[in-house]
């Protein structure tokens, strides 16, 4: 979908980004990461030709990037931006219409949306008389009402409350299922292994990371293991032998407990279940998934290194 | 160009539905309005209605003469002299605010002495100069001549001497003109400013609520700018035709209802008179029209000839001055930002106004000459010009200022759109002259 070769870009004598290579794949969601100042915000606003690289191109579907992709483009950027003058029906055909569609088109989406994002009992107030939540909504639907291919989100879940998180998640999932692609630029590393399918990582300008979510996961595999049972702590300690170090065990209800083990040498969850199997009723057993936060914080520091 | 309209149509709804723009829309010319008829007040200053008495020893005017013929003065008759003191403080003569003295030998030396007590307004002094003035030729005819009054006033064509610049042969006098050409100039200043003033803010609010963000990723800087100027400059021109039509219809307004009596009339002389006679005395009548300012207004300036180019002034000028305001808007860090740039820039605009002053009063002096090619100075100028006349054949000096003008703005705006790609999204520093001198020459 989007290919982005070799590019550079510099502000006075900054760097801003150092011959940055990515490719976005139709049809996925995938996680833009970065620190501060990572580039993120440079490389968003190249794939919305704000600015121009100094070195290297950008391609959407095989074609260089051009003004007239726009169109199949929607940006939701960090920096909310709406006239505060303007209703949130006004806005929405402002914007689609500005995307190039017609007036009755305009009119089409601009209705949809409002009724799919909840706005209908205030799509005639002006954005200034709108909750920040409110308005937050409406500034997606600017992004998303010309119904575009690509979706460029910076941040699209600040601000939300929890009932309006899971809307805008859903309706990105919806985005997914539809054959779209969508770009998620977030700090809520949470967010992104919820929801990514594909992370690029940026730090200092450069490219990182470029991988799927689960290739990335893997490379980063925990070797801590999880288990919810009922029985004897005795029982389950003599189970263990000597494959797995009991880490620290909590009782979470009565009768049941999660035990935190760490694997010594190759042992998989396999083995585990055998080794425990008669000696206590287990209820679930599963290996500890890497943190985001822990494998971003992880992949910087080996970049520093580096 | 689909994006250009969509952004202008924003900014004329914008500003023409709000309330303010529909209450200056009504109350600006009004002003004006207003401000005129205060000024042709002012002109006419002085007593209004008066008690005359003639000294008329001779018997000249008694009968002839009446109040009948302007019901503002009131004639008495005396047949005998009146010497001054008598007249100043003799009781009887108390109610009197005017002597006039018709000697007897009037008719052959056509000499009358008018006296006041308080200064008389131009529309009493034309009265009795015209009601004297013709009775005195009507009793000089039936005394002298076999002639009928309408055949004498026929042949009596009156010789028009009229003093003109030589290098400027059309107009007799051009100070008086210049003034509305001022005004007109003072106009194109004004709606500049205030509308150039807007296109900052609008860009500067943009800016500073981000929304620019979403808009640049949809258009081209350019684009925006060039929709921001266009909306703001319609907007600008509905008020200014909005303006000149109310203003029109006023004059017109006032000059059939308050101004009537300044305009000469038959009844005015309470006569009639063949058609041949009626076009010779309109010639005078149109001469001397007894309000200066009611003259201009009405008569000596060639509105058909000024108000195309006060338009096509008008459009060229905001543009020019627009591209320098979207330039500063674009520029600044925050809405407070920029007021350093924005005083030259209003200080130039009031320099204007100023030097306009200097070009009515100094037509043919060397500054006039150059303010004319200075695209900062030209709008003003050549309204002052066109308005006081160009002499034959200079006339192509106009559509040289204008040219100047054209290709001035398209510079501004290609330099202005250049700083509007490389500093629209660029938040919160200080603008200052190195960075817009960067943002114009990087490639």
């Amino acid at each position: 979908m989007i290919e982005i070769s070799n590019v550079s870009k510099s502000f006075r004598r900054k760097s801003a980004l150092i011959n940055v290579s990515l490719k976005i794949a139709k049809g996925t969601i995938t996680g833009l990461l970065g620190p501060n100042g990572a580039g993120k915000t440079t490389l968003i606003r190249m794939m919305n030709i704000m600015l121009d690289p100094d070195e290297g191109y950008l391609k959407y579907d095989g074609q260089l990037l051009k003004k007239a992709h726009l169109k199949n483009i929607g940006y939701l950027p960090e920096e909310r931006g709406l006239y505060p003058d303007m209703t949130v029906n006004e806005q929405l055909n402002f914007f689609a219409k500005l995307r190039g569609l017609s007036r009755e088109e305009a009119a089409l989406n601009s209705r949809y949306w409002i009724d799919k994002l909840e706005m209908k009992e205030w799509s005639h107030k002006t954005i200034q008389s709108l909750s920040k939540g409110m308005a937050q909504k409406v500034q997606f639907a600017v992004a998303v009402v010309h119904d575009p291919e690509f979706l460029i989100l910076d941040e699209p879940l600040t601000g939300f409350d929890p009932i309006n998180v899971d809307l805008i998640k859903n309706l990105l999932f919806e985005f997914k299922e539809a054959g779209k692609t969508v770009l998620l630029s977030t700090h809520n590393m949470h967010r992104v292994q919820d929801m990514c399918s594909h992370v690029a990582l940026l730090n200092e300008g450069r490219v990182v990371s470029d991988t799927s979510m689960h290739a990335l996961l893997e490379g980063y595999k925990s070797d801590r293991f999880v288990v919810r049972y009922r029985g004897t702590g005795i029982a389950f300690a003599n189970a263990l032998w000597t494959d797995f170090e009991l880490a620290k065990q909590i009782d979470i209800q009565e009768g049941l407990v999660e035990a935190h083990l760490l694997k010594r040498g190759d042992k998989s969850v396999d083995d585990l279940i055998k080794n425990l199997q008669g000696h206590v009723q287990i209820e679930a057993v599963y290996r500890e998934q890497p943190q985001m936060d822990q494998v971003f914080m992880a992949l910087i520091e080996k970049n520093i290194i580096e | 160009m689909r994006s250009v309209f969509l952004i202008s149509w924003r900014e004329i709804k914008q500003r023409i539905l709000n309330r303010s723009f529909l209450l200056m829309l009504l109350l600006g010319p009004l002003l004006i309005l207003s401000l005129f008829y205060f000024l042709v007040q002012a002109a006419d200053e002085g007593k209004q209605q008066v008690n005359v008495l003639i000294a008329d020893p001779g018997d000249l005017l008694e009968g002839i003469i009446s109040s009948r013929e302007n019901p503002t003065v009131h004639y008495s008759f005396i047949s005998d002299y009146v010497t001054l003191t008598e007249f100043k403080s003799g009781k009887v003569y108390q109610d009197y605010d005017v002597l006039m003295e018709v000697n007897e030998k009037v008719l052959n030396n056509k000499k009358v002495f008018v006296f006041y007590r308080d200064y008389l307004s131009n529309t009493i002094q034309n009265s009795l100069r015209f009601t004297l003035e013709r009775r005195i030729e009507e009793v000089i005819i039936e005394e002298f001549s076999d002639l009928t009054v309408e055949s004498y006033r026929q042949m009596k064509q009156p010789l028009n001497i009229d003093f003109r610049n030589l290098e400027n042969p059309t107009n007799s006098k051009m100070g008086d003109a210049g003034w509305v050409g001022y005004f007109f100039g003072t106009l194109i200043i004004l709606f500049t400013l205030f509308y150039g003033m807007s296109i900052l803010r609008g860009i500067a609010r943009e800016k500073s609520n981000r929304v620019v963000e979403v808009l640049v990723s949809v258009v081209s800087p350019g684009q925006l700018m060039l929709g921001k100027i266009i909306g703001v400059g319609i907007s600008a021109l509905v008020q200014l035709l909005f303006w000149l039509l109310v203003i029109s219809l006023g004059l017109w307004a006032l000059q059939g209802v308050f101004f009537s009596d300044f305009f000469l009339s038959e009844s005015f002389l309470g006569m009639h008179f063949s058609d041949g006679a009626h076009e010779a005395l309109q010639t005078e009548f149109t001469r001397v029209r007894n309000n200066e300012m009611i003259h201009l207004i009405y008569d000596r300036v060639n509105l058909g000839l000024i108000l195309p180019f006060f338009f096509l002034f008008f459009l060229s000028s905001y543009v020019f001055y627009g591209a320098f305001f979207s330039l500063i808007g674009a520029a600044m860090g925050s809405e407070r930002d920029g007021q350093v740039f924005i005083l030259p820039l209003v200080l130039l605009l009031i320099f204007t106004l100023i030097a306009g002053c200097f070009m009515v009063m100094n037509p043919d002096s060397e500054f006039t000459a150059i303010c004319q090619y200075i695209p900062f100075t030209s709008s003003m100028a050549v309204m002052v010009h066109l308005a006081m006349g160009y002499a034959v054949g200079t006339g192509y000096l106009i559509w040289i200022s204008l040219l100047i003008l054209l290709f001035s703005t398209v510079i501004m705006l290609w330099l202005a759109s250049k700083v509007f790609k490389r500093s629209l999204l660029a938040y919160g520093h200080q603008i200052n002259l190195k960075s817009v001198f960067r943002w114009m020459t990087r490639g």
